[in-house]
């Protein structure tokens, strides 16, 4: 009987490797999502905190009416007013609080709007506000009336 | 004149470092993924300032019909049937970690008494920080 001899190759067969290599790359690009990663940041006051201590009469309170409209200590504004509004205030007193109060029927954009527009005010005014507070509903109930 | 023929040459392309280079690209996609816990999909507001938010943190999404979820930044976010809920959710995380990060995610056209009584859940919760998750604004955006 004769067996007929065949060449086997010693190399490790690597062709496919690429193949499955990419296939895994193409599953982690498709399953990577680019997800909106940054916001704001809201601190809260910490629990062993003593309640700042605010008087209505000593803060500047924006309110922000349903269709956006802003109302500072009853002067009505709009958005790009505010911080000029507010310069010479925190340059008598840089501690001055800022009060946002959203009418419950408005849209979470516009606190936002407002929100971020304090936060510029470092960049825009060359002052930071240092005390934005945006008090819920409840806690006006509570410490207001 | 008479040209020699020369050796005939197989065509190839080697790919011996196609592998390596693939597989580096793996690793990098396998480092750099981070699963999102909450797909829901929400038109964002949009701020100037943008703070990068720590990964794991707890999210509780608002939709724009009012729907709230909330995941605590492992697992896939679940619904809760009103902002009043948000307060058991939020004291459970911040019973397990004081230091819990918050994201909310809320779209912007969100009534904002929702959006009052998520945060004010989360602060009767004792939550630390809380993030509002925005998009960034664009220059044609200003002016609006």
């Amino acid at each position: 009987m004769r067996f007929s001899k065949k060449d086997v190759s010693d190399e490790i067969p690597t062709s496919s490797m690429a193949d499955i290599a990419f296939l895994l790359i193409i599953y982690f690009m498709i399953t990577t999502t680019f997800a909106a990663t940054r916001g704001l940041d809201f601190a809260l006051p910490k629990e062993d905190d003593s309640p700042p201590q605010v008087e209505k009469e000593d803060s500047v309170l924006i309110e922000i009416q349903r269709g956006g409209q802003l109302v500072v200590d009853t002067t009505p504004m709009k958005l790009d007013e505010v911080l000029e509004y507010l310069k010479p205030k925190l340059e008598r007193n840089p501690k001055k609080p800022v009060i946002i109060r959203p009418s419950q029927d408005s849209e979470y954009g516009y606190m936002v709007d407002v929100f971020d527009e304090l936060r510029q005010a470092e960049d825009k005014i060359g002052l930071p506000v240092q005390n934005i507070s945006i008090p819920t509903q409840r806690e006006v109930e509570q410490f207001w009336f | 004149m008479s040209l020699k023929r020369g050796q005939q040459s197989e065509a190839n392309i080697p790919t011996a470092s196609m592998a390596d280079i693939a597989f580096l690209l793996i690793i990098f996609f396998m480092l750099t993924i981070s699963f999102e816990v909450d797909k829901t999909s929400v038109d964002l507001p949009e701020t100037a300032i943008r703070l990068e938010i720590p990964k794991k943190a707890a999210y509780v999404s608002v939709t724009e019909s009012g729907d709230i979820r909330v995941s605590d930044g492992e697992a896939t976010s679940s619904l809760v049937p009103g902002p009043e809920d948000v307060l058991s959710f939020a004291a459970e995380v911040i019973a397990s970690n004081p230091d819990k990060e918050f994201v909310l995610k809320a779209d912007r056209t969100v009534p904002y008494e929702t959006v009052d009584r998520v945060v004010d859940a989360l602060k009767q919760a004792k939550a630390r920080v809380i993030y509002l998750l925005s998009q960034q604004e664009t220059i044609e955006g200003q002016g609006a």
